[in-house]
């Protein structure tokens, strides 16, 4: 029976060739060639001279790379705790039978994700603003002058005010991706829990969360790969500054290959944020596991 | 069955995603190419009612005929006010006409795209037979090989005696020329002041050193109103529009031709890092500036001075053009009161008073493979004249009151408003001129000190600090 409707191997090959070539050609080819860059020192014309390690010696000690790594981490952790976790929680709410028009919730918790980064950044950058901002406006109107500020000009403050965009942006994506989840659990199960006794909490932490373990750590996965190549929303609110305050590799990368026309030393640092992203993910990944299985012994 | 549905449903979904992948690299394409206009196109374009008189070596006979290739960044939503893109394309177009064996093919791109293309290009080694050379980019370029040498060619040009020679200057390295600089001179630093507003602070005109600055910054404060406004959230603002002028009050012309021949002078030499710890002090510990000057752009800030909240505005020519052009429409009386002022003189600089950087950015450049065949060169130094010669500079005169690289005698500014004409006396005749940083040297040395700047007028790092960086940069890289 199965055989039947199983297609040929060649007529398999033959689907796969499209797709594959189209990713080889995107992503293969560009990673190969920006890892043989990386030894070259290139300056944006025909001459390349071969450099050996130097280009990885730099990156080594330039202490704007791993300030930028920092923020990543910063925007990953963020990210984590703001987008996963909060959307876990407006999925409980949804899920609830008091909520009514749980399709508008849905939708209106999506829309954020669908809007580019650019409109993104203006907008916030709008709220921020601190002539015309809203921050600031609501600060005075509530008597608070003393805590206005020039809020992206706060080397400090920074890293946090980019990245609440940013999750204010994702939550309706992995809010989406949760609810699939949850949906696809027996509805048998919570309601014999909630004959016991248990309350929402309880039931979201006890039996939700365990049951969709599989799906947060898709999630994560997502986010931490998300993150580790943020770049745009960043650009158009502050360009990293002010000076190094909220620069993220992947523009510290784009800087030194465009902005500085150093492709070879730009093409070095494409690959460290590629080493170090699957680092990080494999890193949390293993982590993950590891929390996991101490709970189930 | 069901089965059998499902897998046709499959199937189609996966040739439709398919198609859709190819659907979409296949609209793409063209979306992220230059978009490329029609030459007929480009010659409707132009307003034949208002072109001066093409002198006669517009229609040269040429030996070539074919295909030219030229990119720019004059696009047509560009030349809409812009005098300098405007006048390009109607030069361009006249040429086009005058040689109909020669298709002339254009690739119009944004300046931000364009720059970030060109350097693609560059890297691999496939530049377009003419474009537009930054002259930052001039060494490297012309070390590699990619440029034409037009030094021969500059000199014999038949339009070789009006030139301004100085204008040649970031093009030139080796004391070989790469290019014929284009467009238009307009200043990077040009102080903006509404005359009747600071004449209710009880000056007669913008103040010429800083310390007047300071004492009216006090009246305006109290006033609520902006003493300067100034956006430096791309960070290249205040290189280009603030310390390019500045340093030059304490450094003089001198060291900073020193610096780009290499012969010597540093970054840390005390007198730029002096001037850097005025413009540290002028950021930081005076209420002159809008206090967002490094978290709002140019674009921003000029608008503080259009709708009155601030009271001056330091930026380069394409801000003037803006406000001019934002006044006359909706202010009239704000726009009469149009004041063009240097930078103040800060108390411990000893050079150029009245000094202002100005200059031609960009030059037209010809690749060094177009010299295979001598008679295409001649068709792209023919054409690299035409662009930049008198044609483009009557035009620009006689429409914008604005001026090239080939002087252009008895400009009649009559038929121009009051504010047009200060400005075009206040650039081109009342000020003395200084060189943009950034013309210069390579934007690997620029990118590294703009950024620390942002930084330093937060005061969070040391002038000796920004220009040990800004040297160390400059060591590697240059």
């Amino acid at each position: 029976m199965l055989n039947s409707i199983k297609p040929k191997k060649s007529t398999i090959l033959l689907y796969l060739l499209v797709p594959v070539a189209m990713f080889v050609f995107t992503v293969f080819v560009p990673l190969v060639t920006a890892f043989v860059y990386s030894f070259f020192e290139w300056k944006g014309g025909p001459v390349k001279t071969f450099t050996g390690l130097t280009n990885y010696v730099t990156l080594f000690h330039d202490s704007t790379f791993w300030e930028a790594f920092g923020h990543n981490i910063y925007l990953v952790v963020a990210c984590i705790i703001g987008q996963i976790g909060i959307a876990f929680i407006l999925v409980m709410m949804i899920n609830s039978k008091l909520v009514k028009l749980k399709g508008m919730h849905r939708t209106f918790g999506f829309f954020p994700s669908t809007i580019s980064a650019v409109c993104i950044g203006l907008i916030w950058n709008m709220i921020y603003h601190n002539q015309y901002g809203v921050l600031n406006w609501f600060l005075k109107s509530i008597g608070r002058d003393d805590l206005c500020k020039v809020w992206l000009n706060e080397p400090k403050l920074v890293m946090m005010l980019v990245s609440i965009p940013l999750i204010w942006q994702f939550i309706g994506y992995y809010m989406i991706i949760m609810l699939s989840a949850i949906s696809s659990i027996d509805t048998e199960v919570f309601e014999s829990a909630e004959i016991d006794g248990a309350n929402g909490v309880q039931r979201a932490i006890y039996i939700t969360l365990p049951l969709i373990k599989n799906t947060m750590l898709v999630c994560i996965t997502l986010c931490i790969a998300g993150n580790m190549k943020a770049f745009d929303n960043i650009f158009v609110m502050t360009k990293g500054g002010p000076g190094t305050a909220s620069m993220v590799m992947a523009m510290y990368g784009y800087q030194v290959s465009f902005n500085q026309s150093n492709m070879g030393y730009g093409s070095c640092i494409s690959v460290g944020i590629f080493v170090l992203s699957l680092i990080v993910i494999g890193g949390s990944q293993a982590l993950i596991k590891y929390i996991t299985r101490e709970k189930e012994a | 069955m069901k089965k059998k549905l499902l897998s046709v449903l499959l199937c189609s979904v996966l040739t439709a995603s398919l198609l859709a992948g190819c659907g979409n690299s296949a609209a793409e394409a063209p979306a992220d190419e230059p978009q490329t206009e029609a030459p007929a196109e480009e010659a409707g374009g132009a307003d034949e009612s208002e072109e001066p008189a093409a002198p006669a070596e517009a229609s040269g006979d040429l030996a070539f005929a074919g295909e030219l290739e030229i990119m720019h960044y004059s696009t047509s939503e560009e030349s809409e006010g812009n005098g300098g893109s405007d006048g390009f394309r109607t030069v361009l177009a006249q040429w086009d006409e005058a040689h109909p064996d020669i298709t002339l093919t254009q690739n119009v791109l944004a300046n931000a795209e364009y720059k970030t293309q060109i350097a693609t290009l560059a890297a691999a080694n496939d530049l377009p037979d003419v474009f537009l050379l930054q002259g930052m980019n001039s060494i490297d370029w012309a070390s590699q090989g990619l440029v034409y040498d037009l030094t021969a060619d500059i000199e014999s040009s038949p339009y070789a005696a009006d030139y301004n020679q100085a204008y040649f200057a970031p093009f030139t390295v080796d004391g070989k020329i790469y290019g014929y600089p284009a467009l238009t001179g307009g200043t990077c630093t040009v102080v903006i002041y509404d005359k009747a507003m600071w004449k209710e602070a009880g000056f007669d005109a913008f103040p010429s050193t800083w310390e007047d600055v300071e004492k009216a910054a006090e009246y305006f404060n109290g006033q609520g109103i902006i003493p300067v406004a100034f956006g430096n959230g791309g960070k290249w603002q205040a290189n280009s529009d603030f310390l390019s002028t500045l340093g030059n009050r304490y450094t003089g012309p001198d060291w900073f031709m020193s610096l780009v021949a290499k012969g010597g002078a540093a970054f840390t030499d005390e007198e730029f890092v002096k001037a850097l710890a005025e413009t540290q002090r002028l950021f930081t510990e005076t209420e002159i500036f809008n206090e967002d000057f490094n978290a709002v752009t140019n674009e921003d800030a000029r608008e503080y001075y259009i709708s009155g909240d601030a009271a001056a505005f330091i930026g380069g020519n394409w801000d003037e053009s803006y406000i001019w052009a934002a006044l006359q429409a909706d202010n009239e009386e704000k726009f009469n009161n149009m004041g063009f002022a240097v930078l103040p003189q800060p108390a411990d600089a000893t050079q150029a008073p009245n000094s202002q950087n100005i200059g031609l950015g960009y030059a037209v450049a010809i690749n060094a493979k177009v010299a295979e065949d001598p008679d295409k060169l001649a068709a792209a130094i023919d054409l690299a004249e035409y662009i930049t010669g008198p044609a483009f500079a009557s035009y620009v005169a006689e429409n914008y009151a604005l001026g090239g690289l080939t002087k252009v005698a008895d400009v009649d500014l009559s038929g121009f408003d009051q504010i047009t004409q200060d400005f075009y006396n206040w650039s081109y005749v009342d000020t003395e001129t200084c060189e943009i940083y950034d013309s210069y040297i390579t934007n690997a040395v620029w990118d590294v000190l703009n950024t620390d700047l942002q930084t330093l007028m937060n005061g969070d790092i040391t002038p000796e600090e920004v220009a040990a960086n800004a040297q160390a940069a400059y060591e590697a890289n240059y």
